[in-house]
């Protein structure tokens, strides 16, 4: 256990040197959030409710997707696909801990570092530039805590699957960016998930990628209570648990195949 | 004129050598030009989505942003198909590799644009050009003789307006070599800035994107030329014009830039 | 050989060259990182400070120093990648920093840690695109080109992509892509770092026949000393950005150079306890019945001493062991260079 905590605590250390990249990455996502916040603005302007969503709320959900962004690292991910590529992997996995475990933790420790430095930073430019509606009890809070912990499992899953094929595939970086795209859109970051037409919404909302932006979006913006709180934040926990469960069973089938085949 | 006929002949054999080894690997050629189309197909799935719950934004439709959207996705597209190798033009810096460059005998800018020629970039130029193929279908424009040309000069001096932008970029890191990071706000937020009418924006920014640094010369003000709509703030109707002068004054602007930054390589070392 | 020869006069010409670099000094400490971002302060670094040397058609010079001596700034400076701080820079009767292109289409450089080649195309392309990249006509490009195949026996790699080269045939692929366009000046620095014996002869021959067989006028940096032996007839070494000798190897040999060893093969037996003891001469090293005997040439000569040596000794067998250029060259580093000595053979022109 004090290894994970060890390799997330490094994950973040290392984080902490690229000072000057996050400061010009986080311009870059508060421009964004500020361009996606501004249509919004012009589209409310005839109403003044959209799929639920009033302009207040549209614009908070802009601002959190975008603080998250690199927290659930929706994209880009491929360390763990580098080291089959280069065959590291094969020592890394006859150490004796986890292997998932281990890129988990590095992970938490990255998110947490986004979470602070990135996250923290936009969602205060957002407040200063529009007026966002923040949870207005520690109970929202609590739950958004959990739903963005979840937010991450899911990704987590997803991303170490695809960088997984790399065992099967000779351009897994090719499939996988064909994959990341399907899931850039229906995490909910280009436009929210409730804006699609009915059929289409329902089957989106049910997917896991759901769960990883637009569920915590939700949450924060306390757009689901009651009942449909606890459904969203379950579904995201049955995926986490699918999908780590189908991660581990992938990995070993890999390890297998790495065996038979001799590295 | 003979130099640029040779100067042509050397780029199209520096390209081939490019587009020979991306074609010897033609499944991964074809996923990533799929992924290209795929991407900027989502980007313009969320416009179309959002669209399905609004009839109009701050006065534009969904053609109308459409043309928006399609011009200056091309123009990008087609930029950074020619321009690709200078979003890593700070390694080139970081590595030494810019010493091979001064080594010989051809322009410097002109070697590092021949260093990437990344066909998977044509999904997206095919995406951008779908989208505004549809658009002009559905506007009710009142095509002339003079509208067409001005439309594909547009383009041409959208894509040149980008790829001045680029060259800002990579000479900003002459001097900044962590500066590539930096200059995405500036690219790819201008990019999708354009995929909207900029009524939506502030007055400072739209003053910003129009005297300072002239994205809005990209698709705004051409296609408010094309859709006749006068300028909602109220500049003048030759305005929407102004495209090719824009791209020429950052091209002018990012050519010096460029110059002053290889003075100062020669002069700091790497 | 291409065309006629360029005007009469050094092909390089290098006068109180200078270069200063200003370096940032970083504050160290939490509280650096902020004064860091406030007051920035510089140390002026002279790479270069004040060299002069010029070097006709047709020579082989090489150029020797410690790491950071600024031999690679020099370098760099007579290709154009660098401008001086000051003084004055001519090659071929050009200035690279003015007309760097038209330089750069006469000179050939080879750098021994970086490639001029494209990394992931297979050498044969990367040497077909710089016959268009430096205009060379398409039957000098062939005949070049079957040339260098022949001399670098390069055949065996032509089609594999670069990336997947070994040192070896990276460096003859950058020396036969340096040399395509038939440049009149071929810059080295450090060719043969990194590479094996049989790999390093077979460099030296080649960059020998070329001088030989094009007239090439070769200058090379290197810290290898059996470079500097076999391929140079002069010599310039750099310490510090400056210039401390320039002349021939012969002559620093001859000057500075005046000890010698002999070595005695003495039949065992009779009085051979203990060192020897011979005029003029001290044993430094002793290995049974062979002695290592150091004297100076100022104070003998190999001959006397020999006899010197038989009269007191059974002499079975001998030999004479020249100094080594290394061993005098660090000399020159560690003491500086004896100042009654004029630094400039006789043979140098400015």
């Amino acid at each position: 256990m004090r290894l994970y905590w060890e390799v997330a605590k490094r994950a973040f250390q290392r984080q902490l040197a690229y000072r000057t990249a996050n400061l010009a990455g986080l311009t870059t996502n508060a421009f964004f959030g500020y361009v996606r916040a501004a249509v919004f603005v012009a589209a409310f302007t005839a109403q003044g409710e959209i799929s639920g969503y009033d302009l207040r709320a549209a614009i908070t959900y802009t601002w959190i997707t975008q603080a998250l962004i690199m927290v659930v690292m929706l994209w880009g991910w491929w360390d763990v696909a580098a080291t089959i590529t280069t065959g590291q992997v094969v020592s890394d996995l006859s150490k004796p801990f986890s292997y998932l475990g281990f890129w988990l933790a590095r992970d938490v420790g990255r998110a947490l570092y986004f979470l602070m430095f990135r996250a923290g930073p936009i969602m205060l430019v957002g407040e200063l530039l529009f007026d966002l509606r923040w949870p207005r009890s520690s109970d929202v809070w609590l739950c958004f805590a959990g739903s963005l912990v979840l937010a991450n499992l899911v990704s987590f899953g997803c991303r170490f699957l695809i960088n997984l094929s790399a065992f099967w595939l000779t351009d897994a970086k090719g499939v996988g960016a064909l994959v990341f795209t399907s899931i850039y859109f229906l995490s909910g970051l280009v436009v929210p998930l409730r804006l699609l037409p009915e059929g289409i919404q329902a089957v989106a909302l049910a997917l896991p990628f759901a769960g990883i932006l637009q569920t915590p979006a939700d949450v924060f913006l306390e757009r689901v209570m009651g009942a449909e709180l606890v459904t969203a934040v379950a579904l995201q926990a049955f995926w986490a648990m699918a999908l780590l469960v189908l991660s581990q069973v992938t990995l070993l089938a890999a390890t297998r195949r790495l065996v038979v085949q001799g590295g | 004129m003979a130099v640029i006929f040779e100067t042509g002949g050397i780029y199209r054999r520096l390209i081939g050598a490019h587009l020979r080894s991306q074609m010897q690997h033609k499944v991964s050629f074809v996923l990533r030009t799929l992924g290209t189309f795929a991407a900027n197909f989502f980007d313009f799935a969320g416009i179309a989505v959002l669209f399905g719950r609004i009839p109009q934004l701050s006065g534009w439709s969904l053609p109308e942003v459409a043309l928006l959207y399609g011009i200056s996705s091309l123009c990008f597209a087609t930029a950074e198909l020619f321009g690709g190798a200078l979003d890593n033009f700070d390694t080139v810096i970081l590595q030494g590799t810019f010493d091979r460059v001064l080594l010989r005998p051809l322009d410097a800018l002109f070697q590092v644009l021949t260093e990437e020629f990344a066909l998977r970039r044509l999904g997206r130029m095919a995406q951008g050009g779908l989208v505004l193929g549809i658009a002009l279908a559905q506007l009710p424009v009142s095509w002339t003789a003079g509208k067409v040309l001005f439309l594909a000069i547009s383009l041409v001096s959208g894509t040149a307006l980008f790829l001045g932008i680029f060259v800002l970029g990579a000479a900003y890191c002459f001097w900044i070599v962590q500066g590539k990071e930096a200059t995405h706000v500036v690219t790819y937020g201008g990019d999708f800035m354009s995929n909207y009418p900029m009524d939506i924006y502030s007055h400072w920014l739209k003053r910003f994107a129009t005297f300072v640094l002239p994205i809005g010369f990209v698709s705004y003000y051409p296609s408010l030329y094309l859709l006749e709509r006068s300028d909602p703030f109220g500049l003048p109707d030759w305005f929407r014009l102004m495209g090719p002068v824009a791209a020429a004054a950052v091209c002018l602007a990012a050519w010096c830039a460029w110059r002053g930054g290889v003075s100062q390589y020669q002069s700091t070392g790497s | 050989m291409n065309g006629p020869p360029g005007p009469a006069g050094p092909v390089i010409r290098v006068q109180d060259l200078r270069k200063t670099f200003r370096v940032a000094l970083h504050h160290r400490g939490a509280l650096g990182a902020v004064r860091n971002l406030v007051e920035r302060r510089f140390k002026e670094v002279r790479a270069v400070d004040g060299i002069g040397f010029a070097i006709q058609r047709g020579e082989m010079v090489g150029c020797l120093g410690p790491n950071g001596a600024g031999k690679s700034t020099t370098i760099k400076m007579l290709t154009g990648i660098l401008t001086p701080s000051g003084g004055d820079v001519e090659v071929l009767g050009l200035s690279p920093q003015r007309k760097r292109k038209e330089v750069a289409a006469r000179i050939g450089v080879v750098f021994g840690q970086r490639t001029q080649l494209w990394w992931d195309l297979p050498l044969i392309e990367s040497l077909d695109l710089l016959r268009y990249v430096y205009r060379v006509p398409a039957e000098r490009y062939r005949r070049n080109l079957d040339t260098f195949r022949a001399l670098l026996d390069l055949d065996s790699f032509l089609n594999t992509p670069v990336r997947q080269l070994s040192l070896g045939q990276r460096m003859r692929g950058d020396l036969a892509a340096s040399l395509l366009h038939d440049p009149e000046i071929l810059y080295l620095d450090e060719p043969t770092i990194g590479l094996d014996v049989v790999a390093k002869h077979r460099m030296r021959d080649f960059l020998r026949e070329i001088n030989r067989e094009r007239g090439v006028t070769v200058l090379l940096t290197t810290h290898d000393m059996a470079d500097v032996e076999q391929l140079c007839s002069r010599l310039l070494i750099v310490d510090r950005g400056r210039l401390l000798y320039d002349g021939s190897l012969r002559e620093i040999r001859d000057r500075l150079g005046t000890e010698r060893t002999l070595v005695v093969d003495l039949t065992s037996g009779e009085g051979l306890d203990g060192s020897l003891n011979v005029p003029n001469a001290r044993e430094v090293r002793a290995d049974g019945p062979r002695r290592w005997l150091r004297f100076d040439r100022k104070d003998t000569t190999a001959s006397d001493l020999i006899a010197a040596v038989a009269s007191r000794y059974r002499l079975q067998d001998l030999t004479i062991e020249e100094p080594e250029i290394e061993l005098i060259v660090r000399r020159i580093y560690e003491k500086g260079l004896d100042l009654t000595v004029p630094v400039k053979s006789a043979g140098a022109t400015l």
